[in-house]
């Protein structure tokens, strides 16, 4: 067995260092810290927003200010001073917005091309429309042509706020009231930006969509909003990637996606999170605290939730499934990784409403060095729903003695036909396995990354191919020298 | 000792009025509303009744060879109990009179703040009487020690405490009875302590008349290599709740928990069990089923935690629910907290009817479906049951648990 090759140590896994950290320099147009309804007028207005959007905003902040903070989650963190917070941030040289690549500042795309998505080669190879959020704008959306012709709308919400007004009346709020918990509330009030999809009926959107999101200004919060309405019989999958620069403070991410699906519909929506976890020391890095929810109001209906989550200081998030139509499907995969001293309460909700509505839970979490992960899912099957169907699986994968790993699954059944089975196991990497492939050859470090890599098998399988590439290497490059 | 008994329950009853009873909003008592016991007893629910005389051998155990501790209405009978010698076995009630040093720590005890609620203050407070049993090291007791405790309506507080001597054996079963139709409260603390190498089986019988509420909380300490083995049954009472805590505080201890719930009508029944793995080696069991007729609501929280230091923990938990009728509701909530990578740990939870394909194999047999029915649903729970040592007890149980379920026509054909 080669010496040089089994030299890595916990402590070069603890040290790795962020690849996504560096701040872009370029010129912000940044509100000053505080929060108050001048805040949200000067948003609204700067947006060039409708009436009734102002007064939507307006009620959801008045409705947070009555509301505390949940502590609810298994994290810790120093309490957060909403006033200290910039709530709005766009880069300076958008303030006309772009209408083509071309016209996107070079220093953003550079920016891209350093998170190894440039636009272009995206959009030449992979067939991948982006609609990258950098600091809370939209700065390019790139495929719109092809997009439009197939009647597919893909735009930044504000835009779509202009254009489609009734379409976002209509749904906005719908799916995640805007009083549904504190950082809705807060998000509903000072959103900037986001994406939002429209796939008429009957349209299979003849490509991924693809959002790109980027906290960049310091002391910025990020809250976007996302609505995806997929209308009867139509189909899409979106995607979304994100990351943060390295900073001492900590950031919030506070994120509302709305997913509307009727009849015959299907989303699938993939999510690969690697905003910046903080050092590891534990100083600084993102508070992702993100309210996801997909409401199934159709006969038939699908959604699918996919994330890999490796970054962010503290990941706060349950993507939840409204099963109200009959025989409509949610499922929800989910890989997440904690090290350093990075904190994770993840899980998701399957709300079972309507007859043979059926779910699938498949959640794998990998806690090393200090990292604090957290499964909390919910299971509902409501008197309503005639034969509903449930399999929920989480395991946990521990590496090193001072990680922690906690599952709580919360289980209501209040329908005798409902079948649901729940298993979890959790262990640590198998000493035989490890051993076995070591016997044939294989450095350590490639036999972790091995059984990790099929530990998560399930779930990078149901990621389209490029993200699973992708996620494939961030679990590698995340677990290197994770031996313990 | 410088407190006196009469401060500890000072300390307690203010602890109680600070607390109150849990509400729903606090998480642990989520599922259970507590609000039904001042509802159905009155503000001063945590009166203690008044003494009556109720003939406590129409509860015996058939069959059952044993010592018997007998309390009517949370006080002791000592006429109509036969107790063990070469143990220690006194009533509280006798303990506050002859040493009342000994019972300071006892009563002083309710339990951790964080884990305990206003109810375990209550019971501190006003604990009037309880089994208080100490055996000594390397000695076993030849037959099971049978508990009962019979009401006929009302409140009572019983505190009892069990302690287990250095390699020391014991058998008891503690048994909540009634055959009344006035409702009451009965709000029992047992805690149970386990020196090196002791081992404990614990039955715990919960069939409470109808319409008595029950509030039951189970703590063991266990040392080095002890073993304790709890067969907790719940068919009585309209509310009951039972919080079974064991810390595995010492290498080598081994716990396990078998449940059973029977419920139908509109009973709801609430176990919380929370096992702390505190030491290395340490092994736990729990299995928990329960079966769901009529408009019954059934609880199941199930915490297991694996502490730093407790490496080389064996855990694992399953929970398999039946239900019955359309009305009945079961949440169920297993928990694993884990701080520490050299474990392996298990839960696992199911919820459905009868399987279809079993259904289908019996009745290809030539057995009617009212027949597989009955077969399925009496295996189903008599899994949990067939776990008991004492032939008596599971029989026993068996007779009071399926003559509550109407599918089970056929009882004395299927015993075997």
């Amino acid at each position: 067995m080669s010496d040089v090759k089994t030299e890595h140590k916990p402590e070069s896994f603890t040290n790795r260092e962020y690849e996504a950290g560096f701040i872009t320099d370029i010129e912000t147009d940044t509100l000053p810290p505080g929060l108050d309804e001048d805040v949200i007028r000067h948003i609204s207005a700067k947006k060039n927003e409708p009436e009734w959007l102002l007064n939507w905003r307006l009620e959801a902040f008045r409705h947070w200010q009555t509301m505390t903070e949940p502590h609810w989650p298994n994290v810790t963190y120093p309490p957060i001073d909403y006033q200290s917070v910039s709530y709005y941030s766009a880069p300076k040289s958008q303030a006309d917005g772009p209408k083509s690549l071309d016209e996107v500042d070079p220093k953003l795309l550079e920016t891209y091309a350093k998170l190894g998505i440039p636009l272009r080669e995206q959009e030449f190879l992979a067939g991948v429309a982006v609609d990258a959020v950098f600091d809370s704008v939209s700065v390019a959306t790139t495929f719109k042509g092809k997009l439009k012709d197939a009647g597919v709308i893909f735009c930044p919400i504000s835009e779509a706020v202009q254009e489609y007004p009734e379409l976002v009346q209509q749904y906005l709020g719908t799916v995640v009231p805007t009083g549904d918990n504190f950082y809705a509330a807060l998000n509903s009030a000072v959103f900037t930006d986001g994406s939002f999809v429209y796939i008429p009926k009957g349209v299979r959107c003849p490509m991924e969509l693809s959002t790109y999101f980027r906290i960049n200004a310091l002391n910025t919060g990020q809250f976007e909003r996302t609505l995806i309405i997929a209308d009867k019989g139509s189909y899409v999958s979106y995607l979304e990637g994100c990351t943060a620069p390295q900073r001492d403070e900590n950031q919030l991410h506070a994120a509302v996606v709305e997913l509307v699906i009727l009849d015959d519909a299907q989303i699938k929506y993939s999510t690969v999170q690697n905003w910046y976890p903080g050092d590891e020391n534990g100083i600084g890095g993102i508070y992702n605290f993100v309210t996801k929810r997909a409401d199934c109001r159709g006969q038939r209906a699908r959604v699918s939730w996919t994330q890999v989550e490796t970054g962010s200081a503290i990941t706060w998030k349950y993507p939840s499934c409204v099963l109200r139509g009959d025989d409509s499907v949610g499922e929800f995969y989910s890989v997440a990784l904690t090290k350093m001293h990075q904190q994770a309460d993840t899980g998701t909700k399957m709300i079972h409403i309507g007859k043979n509505t059926s779910s699938t839970i498949v959640s794998k979490g990998i806690s090393a060095g200090f990292g604090q992960q957290s499964y909390r899912g919910l299971v509902r099957i409501a008197k309503s729903a005639e034969g509903a169907r449930n399999h929920t699986q989480c395991d946990s994968l521990l590496i090193g003695d001072k990680c922690g790993a906690h599952t709580f699954p919360y289980v209501e059944v209040k329908n005798p036909t409902a079948t649901m089975e729940h298993e979890a196991s959790t262990s640590k990497i198998g000493e035989d396995q490890l051993f076995y492939c070591q016997s044939r050859g294989i450095s350590e470090e490639d036999a972790v990354n091995m059984i990790v890599n099929g530990f998560c098998k399930d779930v990078f399988n149901e990621l389209p191919m490029e993200f699973a590439v992708e996620a494939n290497r961030l679990m590698e490059v995340s677990l290197e020298g994770a031996v313990g | 000792m410088s407190v006196s008994l009469q401060t500890v329950r000072d300390q307690a009853w203010l602890a109680f009025e600070a607390r109150g009873l849990p509400t729903t909003r606090d998480e642990d008592w989520k599922y259970t509303d507590l609000s039904r016991i001042s509802a159905l007893l009155g503000e001063q629910w945590w009166q203690a009744a008044a003494a009556t005389e109720i003939d406590a051998a129409a509860f015996a155990i058939p069959n059952l060879d044993a010592y018997h501790m007998i309390f009517v209405n949370g006080r002791f009978d000592a006429e109509a109990s036969d107790l063990p010698a070469g143990i220690t076995v006194s009533s509280l009630a006798g303990l506050i009179q002859d040493e009342p040093d000994k019972t300071i720590e006892l009563m002083a005890y309710h339990a951790d703040a964080a884990l305990s609620s206003g109810l375990t203050a209550a019971n501190s407070a006003l604990a009037s009487d309880g089994a208080c049993i100490c055996i000594a090291a390397n000695t076993r007791l030849d037959k099971p020690l049978h508990i009962l405790h019979v009401n006929d309506g009302g409140t009572s507080h019983l505190r009892s405490s069990i302690e287990v001597g250095q390699h020391a054996e014991l058998e008891i079963i503690e048994h909540f009875a009634g055959n009344h139709d006035a409702s009451g409260l009965t709000n029992s603390v047992t805690a149970i302590r386990l020196a090196a190498g002791g081992r404990c089986t614990h039955y715990r019988l919960q069939l409470e008349a109808v319409k008595q509420c029950h509030n039951g909380r189970v703590e063991v300490k266990q040392s080095r290599d002890s073993a304790y083995v709890l067969h907790a049954v719940e068919l009585g009472a309209l509310l009951s709740r039972t919080d079974v805590i064991s810390k595995l505080d010492e290498q080598g201890a081994s716990c396990e928990l078998n449940g059973l719930f029977v419920a139908s009508n509109r009973q709801h029944v609430d176990h919380h069990t929370r096992i702390e793995h505190n030491a290395p080696h340490c092994v736990s069991r729990e299995h928990y089923r329960s079966v769901l007729d009529g408009r019954a609501h059934g609880v199941f929280n199930g915490k297991i935690i694996v502490g730093k230091g407790a490496v080389k923990t064996d855990s694992a938990q399953s929970n398999a629910n039946l239900l019955l009728s359309d009305k009945a509701e079961i949440d169920t909530k297993p928990e694993l907290e884990i701080y520490n990578d050299d474990v392996k740990c298990a839960h696992g939870v199911t919820i459905g009817q009868l399987d279809k394909n079993q259904l289908f194999y019996l009745k290809s047999r030539g057995i009617s479906e009212e027949e597989a029915k009955q077969m399925l649903t009496f295996a189903f729970a008599d899994e949990i049951l067939a776990k008991m040592g004492s032939q008596p007890v599971r029989r026993f149980i068996e007779r009071a648990a399926f003559a509550k379920l109407p599918i089970i026509t056929d009882l004395e054909g299927m015993l075997v």
